[in-house]
């Protein structure tokens, strides 16, 4: 492990207190109808929720490091999303499994993968392609255009930083990527990080072609521990195979073999979509030539595989950065910093982190965190 | 019926259908081009080498229309037989015709050897597959050519069928005009690699719907 060069930076804990403030004021209110509901269980949910979330941004304004404190959080969504999910359907159905009837029904929870599939057939045909609700219904809260709207306000800031702090699904393999001191399997061809855009490629023209979720039905690996098709046939059992395959491969198997999150690197297509708004965010992360050695450690935390000797003799990472800040916190000479577009690089390095984390953080309390505490008050319920 | 409300009549149902055409054609026709990255012109002569083959397809089918009349509504089991080799058939020439984009024709060796032979046969496959291509497209049973085929079968003769089939094509056609703009992507290096995964990819999803379709049929027998 090569030494920190520049002396570790710590924020005086007043100065931290104070910039956490906005947070705990903004946390207090999206939690505040929780702590008014009655029974013990929705208040302790959401006491913990917030507790949780604000020390864990405190911690992020007192020693500068955004990625070790974002992972504790994200792997908790990744971890509760599927508790809090599989307990409702539960309730509604249940059963994990959904029959065709139900889905053509419209009871189908809807996904933000979805969403890359639907612009096609929406714009040649005028249609919705993926067979859930519009809008909310009482069965169904999770509905199209809730999710969409919410997905899209998000992307406008955070870029392919929802991949960081929006996806429920991502928390997962980042859980297991961090198991491991050391990666067993240390070199991937690097050809491998274009798969997901050839997935997206391809279910975009077959979802416009067959006017069906193409992905939700044969490739989504979430489908093992959120919903799937009930097995009733010999197709669905491939899909059911399919789903399991791919979810043990990429989401556990590698990440304990790379530390890297190989799920989100080479197959997933909302991924590849995403990327292309990390062009039209106002946030991204640059690489100062002038202080690179290179060293190559900001190249292996990078958990997407978004940093190559390429993209460090261009100055930035690929466009498949999730704007984690990994390679920030590696860099040992704060060559990797935060930027705002249009800014000096380097120059305000800690200011664009900090507009950044604002936004990003908000978003992760009212979102995120309202799965968490959903799914903590399920625990909690069980335990009180 | 006259001729030209025969024409005009098959040119508004290409045109109006054309949207639902190009999304059923769009999975192998948009990769094809992205794949061989030419230029804006070179990629609406391969786009045009499609539509050929398309237009082939059309006919041919044309003449099945006419041949078997109004008896086109085929047997399901014989629609799922057409179904399946058809997508096999696609899933094959697509996994091959994507190795074959990896071989240039430059030999490696200066006499002719199997390994040179392998690459000038690659090349003229890859010459040839947009028209294949085209012409498996335009076998493929989708809507908007179903009601073409039924339509041209009520039409009268063999002429009038054909006929029927060509003002269709060109109604449908205008919609795939916009894919040339696939030539402007030739610059990204990138865009390749990604449009011969896709073709992998899509090989793979064909191949197991014709392995579905197929099953279906060999295990009603």
């Amino acid at each position: 492990m090569t030494d920190r060069v520049l002396p570790t930076p710590r924020r005086s804990i007043g100065k931290s207190l104070l910039l956490t403030l906005p947070i705990l004021l903004w946390s207090l209110l999206m939690f505040s109808r929780s702590m008014i509901e009655p029974g013990r269980a929705p208040k302790l949910a959401a006491a913990a929720t917030l507790v949780f979330m604000v020390a864990l941004f405190f911690q992020m304004m007192r020693t500068l490091e955004t990625h070790r404190w974002r992972r504790y959080f994200f792997v908790a969504l990744g971890f509760l999303f599927p508790v809090g999910f599989i307990w409702q359907l539960y309730a509604l159905r249940g059963s994990m499994s959904i029959p065709v009837e139900r889905m053509l029904s419209g009871d189908t929870p809807f996904c933000f993968l979805a969403i890359p599939m639907m612009i096609l057939p929406a714009a040649v045909a005028g249609t919705v392609i993926f067979p859930g609700s519009i809008l909310p219904t009482a069965s169904n809260p999770h509905a199209i255009a809730a999710m969409v709207a919410l997905w899209f306000a998000a992307t406008l800031v955070l870029g392919k930083g929802w991949c960081s702090y929006g996806c429920f699904f991502g928390g997962i393999e980042e859980g297991f990527s961090a198991i491991p001191k050391k990666p067993r399997i240390r070199r991937l061809d690097p050809r491998w990080r274009w798969m997901p855009w050839a997935v997206l490629a391809a279910i975009v023209l077959l979802s416009a072609a067959t006017l069906e979720p193409v992905y939700c039905m044969w490739l989504c690996p979430f489908k093992a521990v959120t919903e799937y098709p009930a097995v009733r046939s010999f197709e669905t059992a491939v899909q059911m195979g399919i789903f399991i395959t791919l979810f043990a491969g990429l989401v556990v198997v590698l990440p304990l073999l790379t530390k890297k999150r190989t799920q989100c690197s080479f197959l997933c297509p909302f991924g590849a979509f995403q990327s292309i708004f990390n062009k039209t965010g106002a946030f991204d992360i640059r690489l100062d030539q002038s202080k690179c050695t290179p060293c190559v450690l900001c190249e292996k935390a990078c958990p997407t595989m978004s940093i190559t000797p390429e993209a460090v003799a261009a100055g930035k990472p690929l466009m498949s950065c999730m704007k984690c800040g990994a390679c920030v916190d590696a860099c040992v000479r704060d060559a990797a910093v935060w930027h705002i577009k249009g800014t000096e690089v380097g120059a305000s390095s800690e200011r664009a982190r900090l507009m950044y984390l604002y936004s990003a953080w908000a978003f992760a309390v009212m979102f995120g965190g309202s799965i968490i505490a959903g799914a903590l008050e399920k625990l909690f319920g069980l335990m009180v | 019926m006259p001729l030209t409300a025969l024409m005009t009549e098959a040119l508004l149902l290409g045109v109006s259908s054309g949207p639902v055409c190009l999304a059923s054609c769009t999975p192998v026709l948009i990769p094809v081009l992205a794949a061989e990255q030419k230029s804006p012109r070179g990629t609406g002569a391969l786009l045009a080498q499609f539509l050929g083959g398309r237009l082939a397809g059309y006919l041919a089918f044309a003449c099945l229309a006419w041949l078997v009349g109004l008896s086109l509504q085929l047997q399901p089991r014989a629609h799922a037989l057409i179904y399946g080799l058809a997508d096999l058939g696609l899933a094959i020439f697509l996994a091959s015709y994507a190795l074959a984009m990896r071989a240039h024709p430059a030999a490696s060796c200066d006499q002719p050897c199997p390994a040179a032979r392998a690459r000038l046969f690659a090349h003229r496959f890859r010459s040839f597959a947009p028209v294949i291509l085209g012409f498996v497209s335009g076998l493929t049973l989708c809507p908007p050519f179903v009601a073409a085929g039924v339509r041209a079968a009520e039409s009268g003769g063999l002429a009038h069928s054909l006929l029927f089939f060509l003002c269709f094509f060109f109604g449908t056609s205008i919609w795939f005009a916009p894919s040339v703009g696939l030539g402007l992507l030739r610059r990204f290096a990138a865009v390749g690699v990604v449009a011969r995964l896709t073709l992998f990819l899509l090989a793979g999803y064909y191949g197991y719907l014709a392995l579905i379709v197929l099953g279906r049929v060999v295990l009603h027998d």
